[in-house]
């Protein structure tokens, strides 16, 4: 044993052959450095995320009601209801999606270190969400005006509560850009920092890429 | 169990009301069949969406941070001649 530990010194201090590695006292080479663990996101980010998840399973319940009752129906519309808006509700839909963009571009601001633009693009968002709203209920009133309510029919329960609950995720969408717009203008959100941000664009988002798939089955299908 | 307690008594098994309705051609039955078919699919796609964000944010995270340090991890003291006195 004393032996071979002395036979391993010697050999250490033997010169060392080109491009063999050196290393302190022998054995195994030191471990490479481990980078620290990152967070790819924060709690908050992912509680969003559960949460939207939760979201999306409330509106395919309400979607399997609507197939339903749409499949199982010979005439859809049924007689002697009113027919929706396509063409208003399209160019409403272009308006939402458009929405989402300048969301994005916002968040796109804060991350690039453009403060300034960010609530620019949130007050521009804000516009075209409370633009789709108000259209939105104009076509209601006109709905209501042609005899179509909740109570008329099935269609028009059906209309009202998956176009309704839509509405009503817009509108508080629109109160939590609210929020993170007064936020933004008083400077709360950096390059480093815009989580607050970063959660409003994640449901901004989901309601905006729920309603084209609404529209296509309320108003298309 | 719960198959072979149909197959031995399938008049029990009727005893469900959307299975009895699914046996014939009729609209509403599609309809059903349908709707549980999508409410069957969308939790898997919920969670395989959340969980396919959460690896795209993962990955995203670690080339961000792999660039953030020049692309190679660090040498070991041990590694260099002039460091190691030899």
């Amino acid at each position: 044993m004393a032996r071979n530990s002395t036979a391993r010194r010697l050999d250490e201090t033997a010169p060392a052959a080109p491009g063999k590695r050196l290393e302190f006292g022998g054995g195994e080479p030191p471990a490479p450095p481990v980078r620290p663990n990152r967070p790819i996101g924060s709690n908050a980010w992912l509680a969003t995320l559960m949460f939207l998840g939760a979201e999306a399973m409330f509106f395919a319940g309400l979607i399997g009601a609507f197939i339903v009752f749409r499949v199982g129906s010979a005439i859809w519309p049924p007689p002697f209801q009113p027919r929706l808006p396509v063409g208003i509700t399209g160019v409403n839909t272009v308006i939402l999606v458009f929405s989402a963009v300048t969301m994005h571009a916002a968040l796109r601001s804060v991350r690039a270190g453009a403060t300034a633009r960010v609530s620019r693009m949130l007050a521009v968002t804000a516009v075209l969400g409370g633009v789709f709203l108000l259209i939105q209920g104009y076509e209601w009133a006109q709905l209501i005006h042609f005899g179509l309510t909740v109570s008329s029919s099935v269609y028009g329960g059906l209309f009202y509560t998956l176009i309704g609950f839509h509405a009503l995720h817009v509108a508080g969408a629109l109160i939590w850009l609210a929020l993170v717009f007064i936020q933004a203008k008083s400077g709360r959100f950096s390059k480093q920092q815009h989580t607050g941000l970063r959660i409003c664009v994640m449901y901004w988002t989901f309601v905006v890429a729920l309603w084209p798939i609404l529209y296509g089955l309320v108003y298309l299908y | 169990m719960v198959l072979c307690g149909a197959l031995m008594a399938p008049a029990t098994a009727h005893a469900c009301a959307v299975c009895l309705t699914g046996a014939g051609n009729d609209s509403v039955a599609d309809a059903f069949n349908l709707s549980v078919l999508f409410l069957m699919a969308t939790p898997y796609t919920v969670v395989g969406a959340i969980v396919g964000w959460l690896v795209y944010a993962n990955r995203r995270s670690a080339a961000k941070a792999k660039s953030e340090d020049g692309g190679e991890p660090l040498a070991s003291l041990a590694s260099l001649q002039k460091e190691n006195g030899r």
